[in-house]
């Protein structure tokens, strides 16, 4: 294969990557409805695809093991052959295999596991055994071989191979003689046909008897595996020399071997053409269909080694390039928002004929498009953010696979329900959800989940559930992970967090801060840890994660009936809803999220306790002020409480009451870095700009808290 | 205002580069001058947000077409008093190590050609600010120009953890 | 004017690659995902006036393979007489019968080398 496809690389990788998920799925679906024709079907293009491309590319162990994957997918479509749960197994197995030489390829380190994957297709060419042979029918070593015979193979299936070889050029120098090698291969079965190659052959005034220039393909029917075959040519080849492609038995069929001569060619085809031609063509010479299309197959073994060079130098630039990311986009996305920019150079040049001759009587018209212009930005804003939108099933996909293993492992029956799966959501957040995701699945299979007597003597059905699910609710993404099993504990918890020292024994929390007191770090209720989960390190990952995404984790739990997580999330990461806030003359932007409640506190709610500094009593609870002003050095229109604003706001569990001047409304808000240009800045999360052009700061909630302690520490 | 688009951000001083070329600008009745290769915008005065709990160099940050860009006072960098802001009060926008920054100064002047022999080193000349900031002392036509060191500004201060956050 | 060629392939590497390699030769492509999609933009060509000079087909397929379109295209007085060009992995015998049969003009085996498939197509061009 001639010509530069490294771009195509990219693509390529996309398409596989979805192709070996189809697989996946396919025979997770495929073990409950084993004669699914249609899945069968599905599933075989998806690893022939990923066959076929593979060696324009150079990944011809990839290929070869996707090879060995169809060839048993093929009887299986067929109907030839039934799936048996072993053969699923085996074909789940080879899916993990094949997505590591992706994997490998991408990455282009060099797959170290040749023995997996070598281990692998052994069985996968054994897996389908068709009765041995009677014993007259077995190939046997010609006598005058001196050599021993070769060892009976270990399976009883005969192959076809199509053995390609280019032989080193130095190949007579080091004492190799390729009559010897064909020979040996001869011994390991029936060669039907090998047809030589000349077309490395220099004139004949540069040729070096010493060189070999010559390449053969040959095709062998042999009951010995691939490996074998290719342990016979070890010394004989260098990487890229060799290709071995087994053919599915037909194509051997009784035609004698020939010497595909390609002077031969017939005549439709002028002399002076690439002889390759001939094959290509239908109609002239119908017996010659049997003669495998030697000189084109001759030329691969080369490109491939063309092709890996590339690759080789590909993969030496890209180490200094920045990884590129793309994403796939739904192209009706696309198309509305080529309509919509079209929408908008419409009102713009509108605008501008406007401006061009304004009088004060143009004044509604100038408002009327001033509107519609609102309208087309703001519809193209919403547009654009969702082009970053994937539907969260794929964060899902990885479930199905995961509970199947761990319920097997655990020896319990647990089913995964999904729904919800188009629910949209900004690709970064879909990246950055799956770690936690799968943390509370694991953890649901571990410890929620009952083994099946348990269950089944509490009065429920044998098989677990695991529900996920995910919607839009109030302009935010909810998901929630719900199971049916024993549910949290209270008197567990309470009994650990009060051994661990996070809690006095006060028995008289509520409800939801024992259950949050599971997301406190090092925090576990289980006796041994399992490997799946348990060691304590996982529920407080989540919450951070989940809060660092701009979200929350919420808990309800029925002790003996189940759990459900709930995570809240913003639907992208780059807008949050904020709340203006004003201290003095100076506005600040308060994250919606982290906003539990805004009031106006009496006078007789502000006191003061001795070693705690200020606070305010609401309903009971004691929380402490923190005054804005103070903490940002500001000049604030009211420094007495009974007179400001307070917010109620609450960050990892900890809730902390702000004052402010006043509320001056909400807004949904773009947040920008400032980082960028500056630097990190105590106490504030992000930059926003206003609507009037200048730049709002976003208050970090955790941040003020730290430095509200700071400075009480100060001055205490 | 008029903007001046930079020739690349180019990491050189003021000093020994290419084509020597100043833009200049003035504190008071002092002259001073930016490698031209540094400066990326010239935009008027607008609106800051301050930033908490800052020196008071840092006068804020500043929307630019929609990036953040800090804002220094130079006056108060360089200890002098500061002043109301006029009509002629301009923020220079400059490149400092793939960051822009902004500086408040009372009004610009020309772009001028200084050649090597016009610089020197700039000794204790009795101007007013403090010498680590100047990187030379140049001539144009009969005026002495201080030339800045930008980079030095961006380790000053604040402006410290910038660097140390980059590293 | 220059020469229309359709690519048919359920792979949009593959189809990627095929058209990279003709639109280099000066040709032009359209392109389709499978032997459904294809007599759909046939249909959309003919309407138009147009038609492909030549057809590139892959032929595992979803929804309708190689083999069939081949078929169906052979049904079509348009485009009865368009050379089409099978580019599969498959190269058994039987296989290349049932092209053969179906109506088929050339056969050329994957990994593709785009001399051969230029050549070939520059021979098959009326």
């Amino acid at each position: 294969m001639n010509g530069d496809y490294s771009k195509f690389l990219q693509t390529f990788f996309e398409e596989v990557t979805e192709h070996l998920a189809v697989l996946e799925s396919g025979l997770l679906i495929l073990e409950q409805n084993p004669n699914d024709v249609e899945v069968l079907n599905r599933i075989f293009r998806s690893v022939h695809t990923i066959k076929g491309a593979g060696p324009m590319f150079g990944f011809t162990t990839m290929s070869r093991f996707a090879h060995e994957v169809e060839t048993v997918l093929d009887p299986l479509r067929n109907r030839k052959f039934s799936a048996t749960r072993e053969i699923i197994d085996l074909l789940l197995e080879s899916a993990d295999c094949l997505k590591m030489l992706v994997e490998a390829a991408k990455n282009g380190t060099v797959i170290d596991e040749s023995k997996t994957v070598r281990d692998l297709e052994a069985r996968l060419e054994t897996c389908m055994i068709i009765p041995a042979p009677a014993p007259g029918q077995k190939t046997t070593s010609g006598p005058s071989s001196t050599a021993p015979a070769a060892p009976p193979p270990v399976t009883s299936v005969r192959r076809t191979y199509q053995i390609s070889w280019i032989p080193d050029e130095d190949l007579f120098q080091r004492g190799l003689n390729p009559l010897k090698l064909f020979e040996e291969i001869g011994r390991m079965g029936t060669i039907r046909s090998c047809v030589l190659a000349t077309s490395r052959l220099p004139d004949f005034a540069d040729l070096d008897p010493q060189r070999c220039y010559l390449s053969w393909t040959c095709t062998l029917e042999t009951e010995y595996p691939c490996a074998d075959i290719e342990s016979v040519f070890e010394f004989a080849a260098s990487p890229g020399g060799l290709t071995i492609a087994s053919l599915p038995s037909s194509s051997s069929s009784a035609k004698p071997t020939q010497e595909a001569d390609p002077q031969l060619a017939h005549s439709v085809i002028g002399e002076e053409d690439d002889p390759r031609l001939a094959e290509v063509f239908f109609g002239q010479r119908s017996d010659s269909l049997g003669v495998i299309l030697v000189e084109q197959k001759a030329v691969t073994p080369a490109q491939l080694a063309k092709a890996l060079d590339r690759q080789e130098t590909l993969r030496a630039k890209s180490k200094d390039q920045k990884v590129e990311t793309s994403m796939r986009v739904d192209t009706e996305k696309v198309d509305k928002l080529v309509n919509l920019v079209g929408e908008l150079a419409i009102t713009q040049s509108m605008l501008s004929a406007l401006g061009a001759r304004f009088e004060i009587e143009h004044l509604p018209i100038l408002q009327e498009r001033l509107l519609q212009l609102e309208r087309n930005t703001r519809e193209i804003q919403e547009r654009v953010m969702g082009i970053r939108m994937l539907p969260i099933g794929t964060a899902f996909s990885r479930f199905p696979r995961l509970v199947r293993d761990l319920s097997a492992k655990m020896r319990k029956k647990i089913q995964l329900a999904i729904s919800g799966e188009e629910t949209e959501l900004d690709k970064t957040v879909i990246e950055a959800i799956g770690d936690p995701l799968t943390h509370l699945v694991r953890n649901a299979c571990d410890h929620a989940l009952e083994p099946p007597e348990e269950r089944v003597a509490a009065g429920k059905p044998e098989q677990g559930t695991i529900r996920l699910n995910s919607f839009h609710e109030g302009g935010k993404i909810c998901i929630t992970v719900e199971d049916d099993g024993r549910g949290l504990n209270r008197d567990k918890i309470l009994a650990k967090a009060i051994k661990q020292g996070i809690i006095t024994g006060n028995d008289t929390l509520p409800d939801d801060q024992v259950w949050a007191l599971i997301f406190r770090p090092g925090f576990t209720t289980t006796e041994e840890l399992t490997d799946v989960s348990g060691r304590g390190v996982g529920m407080d990952i989540v919450k951070r994660n989940v809060e660092e995404l701009g979200g929350l984790v919420n808990i309800k739990t029925v002790t003996g009936r189940g759990t459900i997580f709930t995570l809240n999330l913003p639907l992208t990461l780059a807008i949050i809803e904020g709340m203006t806030i004003r201290v003095g003359q100076d506005k600040y932007i308060v994250p919606l999220l982290s906003i539990l409640e805004s009031i106006q506190p009496k006078a007789d709610m502000v006191t003061t306790f001795i070693g705690k500094g200020e606070g305010v009593n609401i309903r009971g609870v004691f929380y402490p002020i923190l005054r804005l002003y103070e903490v940002f050095n500001l000049q604030p229109q009211h420094k007495n409480p009974a007179e400001a604003i307070l917010l109620i706001l609450e960050a990892e569990g900890d809730r902390v009451v702000v004052m402010v001047d006043e509320i001056l409304g909400q807004q949904q808000v773009v947040i920008k870095s400032i980082e960028e240009n500056f630097r990190k800045v105590d106490g504030v999360a992000g930059a926003t700009i206003l609507g009037d052009g200048t730049v709002g700061l976003i208050l970090d909630v955790r941040g003020l808290m730290k430095m509200a302690r700071q400075e009480q520490s100060i001055a205490v | 205002m008029t903007a001046v688009a930079a020739q690349g951000s180019g990491q050189q001083q003021g000093i020994g580069a290419e084509d020597n070329q100043f833009l200049t600008f003035s504190l008071g009745d002092e002259l001073y001058g930016i490698d031209i290769h540094r400066v990326k915008e010239i935009k008027g005065y607008s609106a800051i947000t301050k930033i908490p709990n800052m020196p008071s160099h840092i006068k804020g940050v500043l929307n630019l077409r929609g990036t953040i860009v800090p804002i220094v006072e130079l006056r108060t960098a360089f200890g002098m008093p500061t002043i109301d802001y006029t009509a002629f009060t301009v923020i220079i926008l400059v490149i400092v190590r793939d960051r822009t920054l902004g500086l408040v100064v009372d009004s610009v002047s020309d772009v001028v050609h200084m050649s090597q022999k016009d610089i020197q080193a700039s000794p204790d000349f009795g101007t007013k600010i403090d010498v680590k900031f100047l990187s030379g002392i140049g001539k144009s036509g009969d005026k002495l120009v201080a030339l800045l060191n930008i980079d030095q500004l961006l380790t000053e201060g604040c402006m410290q953890e910038a660097a140390a956050a980059t590293a | 004017m220059s020469r229309v060629i359709l690519v048919v392939d359920d792979s949009p590497t593959m189809r990627g690659m095929v058209s990279h390699a003709l639109n280099e030769a000066g040709f032009e492509t359209k392109e389709a995902e499978n032997g459904k999609d294809a007599l759909i933009k046939l249909t959309t060509m003919e309407v138009g006036g147009t038609k492909p000079d030549v057809i590139v087909t892959d032929i595992n397929m979803p929804e309708m393979d190689g083999i069939e379109l081949v078929r169906e295209i052979r049904k079509l007085s348009a485009f009865k007489h368009v050379p089409v060009l099978v580019l599969t992995t498959d190269n058994t015998d039987e296989k290349k019968e049932v092209g053969r049969a179906a109506g088929a003009t050339g056969w050329l085996v994957k990994p593709f080398d785009s001399e051969l498939i230029l050549k070939v197509i520059r021979k098959v061009l009326p």
